[in-house]
């Protein structure tokens, strides 16, 4: 999977491009925790090129959103594919993450 | 040695995919389970369900299945007959039931919930029926979806 960081204020972007499995998430929660360890961490992940998630991939998206929360900073997801979106409802994640259609609300609901 | 084949006729179809033992083949798998599914003019949601159930009991059974680093192998089947698609998953690692998993606490909060049997939980939930038998020493997990749910 590829990932591009961008920033906005003081918020980071992070957009996922691929598949986020079993394969892929390793390095993905590698990039994520790095970026989630500092302190009053505003985040938005962009799910909108991420085409397939497995539960290894809801896990790093789970413990990033720990790891911030500890921090006392936010974590918003955005764009997220219907497919895609399935697979939250499931599992009931999407009422613990905040969800948005729109890469701008989420950047506003952490600002 | 022929690991992929896909035999196709006017009333059904079935491709079978021989897999190592390692997480990359997941890849490689879920492209031949797209293609079979846009083959037969199935839609991408259907493909995207099958490729989870796999993707879930496959890291399953390369994660935790087997005592040694040795290379084993998974047959994989996928069918389309008459409406109903059936997949099958059979390998020679730990016999393992994973329907015997517990159900997840869907309703916990972030800060407690565990992720460990989600993956048996997607399948059951997203399958129409989900069967695991163990025979000549090989795990067998049956899975069927019909096209029209």
């Amino acid at each position: 999977m590829d990932v591009i960081e961008e920033r906005q204020g003081k918020t980071i972007i992070v957009a996922g491009k691929g598949r986020l499995d079993s394969n892929t998430s390793k390095d993905f929660e590698t990039r994520l925790m790095g970026l989630a360890a500092a302190p009053e961490t505003s985040m938005v992940i962009d799910l909108g090129n991420v085409d397939y998630i497995s539960s290894a991939g809801l896990r790093v998206l789970l413990m990033a959103l720990k790891k911030v929360k500890a921090g006392k900073g936010k974590l918003a997801l955005c764009a997220v594919q219907s497919h895609v979106r399935e697979v939250f409802d499931i599992s009931g994640l999407s009422t613990v993450f905040s969800i948005h259609p729109e890469r701008q609300a989420a950047i506003q609901s952490v600002a | 040695m022929q690991d992929f084949k896909a035999q196709r006729n006017a009333m059904s179809s079935r491709l079978e995919v021989k897999l190592k033992n390692q997480l990359p083949e997941i890849h490689r798998l879920a492209e031949a389970v797209d293609g079979f599914f846009e083959a037969q003019g199935l839609p991408i949601k259907l493909a995207y369900n099958f490729n989870l159930a796999f993707d879930e009991i496959i890291t399953n059974i390369v994660s935790y299945g087997y005592d040694d680093e040795g290379e084993r192998f998974i047959d994989v089947s996928l069918s389309l007959v008459d409406g109903l698609v059936e997949a099958e998953v059979i390998d020679d690692a730990k016999p393992h039931d994973p329907l015997q998993a517990k159900t997840p606490d869907i309703t916990a909060a972030a800060e407690d919930r565990p992720i460990g049997g989600l993956g048996v939980f997607f399948i059951k939930t997203l399958m129409d029926k989900v069967e695991y038998r163990h025979e000549n020493g090989r795990n067998h997990l049956y899975f069927c979806k019909r096209t029209s749910a």
